[in-house]
């Protein structure tokens, strides 16, 4: 005890130092009160009060270590003081893994929206991260985890192996056996680069592909409607003219007429773009 | 700041922390059995202030595939390697394109016919007919639809096969049925009507 | 760094103070580089050289123990699915009755059923009046439902009304109608 006391005597003139990395801590525990220390022999190392102001709000999340490979996943949570987070659900992760928790893991990048890595089902929904306002509601508690249906290699990181190997397999680049008639380029008038608005906008977070049903069962065979959209991209392209190939690819039961206009994915799509639309449209012109 | 800490360290005391206190929010430390440990970690908590760290974590064991459910993901397996295209199926357009076709006009279809008896009162028997074969391909189509996805052929060939043959002799029993029932009473629709009726 | 050197300027006074002290703790062989300043990190881990066939297989064993993650048990409840799963399970029911119907009535003549219509209306008929109304609103709210959901889904067919506003928009006026015309069709007709 007389060590203890010592220490914490030492701690007390330490203490102006470590405020400031202290208190932008995400939350704070009252380890100091009870248990084997008396409340009189440590109130000079007590915890930094609870700011009156503080925004505790509780972030449940997905764990899971491939470095335990036996253990079950489980949902393991945090508390932040929103007042000392960024507005965004990935600054409350990146926050996390910075002061709290340095073993939890995601991937992240641009942090605005266009890499596509921080796609994640946040209280519910695919959706990015970066651009995934925290809702302000302290009382409801936010839940965190990797895409659905997908494997997963730790924590929220998902395996995307087979959503990208289907994505090669629509060929999504230019194809064109005719040379350019001047030579050098293909042109294209104002309307049929229109029609690739809201379609080469995709980022390929597979927000949309995780979060529809008809893929969480067929993902093997069915394509799912990122890569629909993309391999529509192409059909719509002007410039493409390997229209037939690309529509017999698709002209089976499973790689596109697995989709049963469930519309998750242009609900939940955080760039805005409508997949289910442009699978309607393959449907129809591979009606008639 | 993190990287002073060593992972293993630190994970060490998280766990040590977090198993006393599964299921529980506040952060209530056992009066000490060993003082030294407390004492340890005491201190290396406020060297390295972690206090934060076990207090802010609750560990809860959890299903996270629910309890089991009835087609569990097999364990993953990639077939060739991460570059290599997935496979493309061989073209179908009567497993595809046409069939979706049909089955559109088959559901555009049953839609005159359904309003027609609420329209009309009843149907004559030709009507009453078109409606119920109408009505059987659709049925049969929806099960099928059914069958493709939650009975995936490389995960139960055999359970496949039992349901996709199982469903068309009873596509045809009840296609005999319906005949029956069509030549022998007073058909569907208006059958229908005296039952909701009386 | 700030944090750090603090670290460090107390563990060295805890040294100075208390000697004894330090040597107890459990971690000592962490805090050693820090109190003595020095930047050397001792690692507990190896590392050993990997051809790309074998770190291929580890990779191939790794797969086999990652977990899937959860879907619809955690997935939001949300009008698009949740209207798309209704419409195949009231088409399931629907066409479930219809199968069970026809092809009891193929057979019955074997085990002696009376499945005509007039047996059947009678005995429907001596229901109690509260009974009959719920087994027609039982019967009438699928067929209602999948009816006005399947023009719905004609409709997107035609590639029309695929905004989110639109889907949500038409989805709930759907279930709407369709509880809407049940009613009717259990209470009125």
């Amino acid at each position: 005890m007389a060590s203890l006391r010592a220490t914490s005597r030492l701690f007390t003139a330490a203490r102006p130092a470590f405020r400031q990395s202290i208190r932008s801590f995400a939350s704070v525990s009252d380890t100091a009160k009870g248990g084997a220390v008396p409340p009189s022999k440590t109130s000079t190392i007590k915890e930094p009060t609870h700011d009156p102001e503080a925004k505790i709000k509780t972030f449940h999340i997905y764990r899971w270590n491939p470095d335990e490979p036996t253990s079950k996943p489980r949902m393991q949570s945090y508390t932040l003081d929103l007042n000392k987070t960024g507005p965004m659900m990935l600054d409350a992760l990146i926050r996390i893994k910075n002061e709290v928790d340095p073993t939890l893991t995601f991937r992240r990048s641009c942090r605005e929206g266009i890499c596509g890595s921080c796609a994640m089902n946040i209280d519910g929904v695919n959706t990015l991260a970066c651009l995934c306002r925290i809702p302000t509601d302290t009382k409801q508690e936010s839940k965190i985890y990797p895409l659905p249906h997908t494997y997963v290699v730790k924590d929220i990181v998902p395996d995307l192996t087979q959503f990208y190997k289907q994505y090669k397999s629509i060929k999504p680049y230019l194809q064109n056996s005719t040379p350019p008639p001047n030579g050098k380029e293909y042109l294209q008038s104002k309307e049929e680069r229109k029609k690739l608005d809201g379609l080469y906008e995709c980022i390929l977070c597979a927000c949309c592909s995780t979060s529809c049903p008809s893929y969480w069962w067929n993902s093997e065979e069915y394509l799912g409607p990122a890569v629909l959209m993309q391999s529509y991209r192409w059909l719509a392209d002007s410039r493409d003219t390997k229209n037939e190939e690309r529509k017999s690819q698709l002209d089976n039961s499973m790689s596109l007429y697995r989709c049963h206009t469930i519309l998750n994915c242009s609900r939940t799509c955080p760039k805005g773009l409508n997949p289910g639309l442009a699978i309607a449209e393959i449907k129809k012109e591979m009606a008639f | 700041m993190t990287s002073i800490v060593r992972p293993a360290m630190l994970q060490k005391t998280c766990f040590a922390a977090a198993s006393r206190r599964a299921f529980s929010t506040k952060l209530s430390s056992n009066p000490a059995t060993n003082p030294t440990s407390v004492l340890s970690r005491k201190v290396v908590r406020n060297t390295f202030a972690r206090d934060a760290v076990p207090g802010s974590m609750r560990v809860a064991a959890f299903h996270a595939s629910g309890r089991r459910s009835l087609l569990p993901a097999l364990p993953q397996v990639v077939q060739g390697t991460a570059n290599d295209p997935a496979p493309v199926p061989t073209p179908s357009p009567s497993h595809g394109s046409y069939h979706w076709t049909f089955e559109r006009l088959i559901s555009a279809g049953l839609v005159p016919l359904t309003i027609a008896p609420f329209a009309a009162g009843s149907l004559n028997p030709m009507m009453d007919a078109i409606l119920c074969g109408t009505i059987l391909i659709h049925s049969h189509i929806g099960f099928e639809s059914i069958v493709i996805d939650y009975i995936p052929t490389k995960r139960l060939p055999k359970t496949r096969v039992l349901f996709w043959w199982g469903l068309r002799a009873a596509t045809v029993l009840v296609g005999v049925g319906l005949y029956e029932f069509e030549t022998n009473d007073v058909g569907v629709t208006e059958a229908i009507k005296r039952i909701w009726k009386a | 760094m700030l944090a750090q050197r603090a670290a460090q300027q107390s563990l060295r006074r805890l040294a100075a103070s208390q000697p004894s002290m330090l040597s107890q703790m459990a971690f000592k062989n962490t805090l050693k580089p820090l109190a003595i300043g020095s930047s050397t990190q001792a690692r507990p881990i190896s590392t050993q050289k990997l051809t790309p066939t074998d770190s291929y297989e580890i990779l191939v064993a790794q797969r086999k123990n990652r977990p899937s993650s959860p879907h619809f048990t955690i997935y939001r409840p949300q009008i698009t699915w949740l209207n798309s799963i209704m419409h195949r399970a009231t088409g399931a029911v629907l066409s479930g009755g219809f199968y069970v119907f026809g092809a009891a009535y193929l057979v019955s003549p074997l085990f002696g059923w009376h499945l005509d219509s007039a047996t059947m209306a009678a005995a429907f008929g001596s229901w109690p009046v509260l009974a009959k109304v719920l087994a027609k609103f039982a019967v009438a709210m699928p067929f209602t439902f999948h009816s006005f959901n399947g023009i719905r889904h004609l409709v997107w067919d035609m590639g029309r009304q695929f905004t989110n506003q639109q889907v949500i928009r038409t989805g709930w006026i759907t279930v709407g109608v369709a509880a809407v015309s049940a009613l009717g069709l259990a209470v009125f007709v």
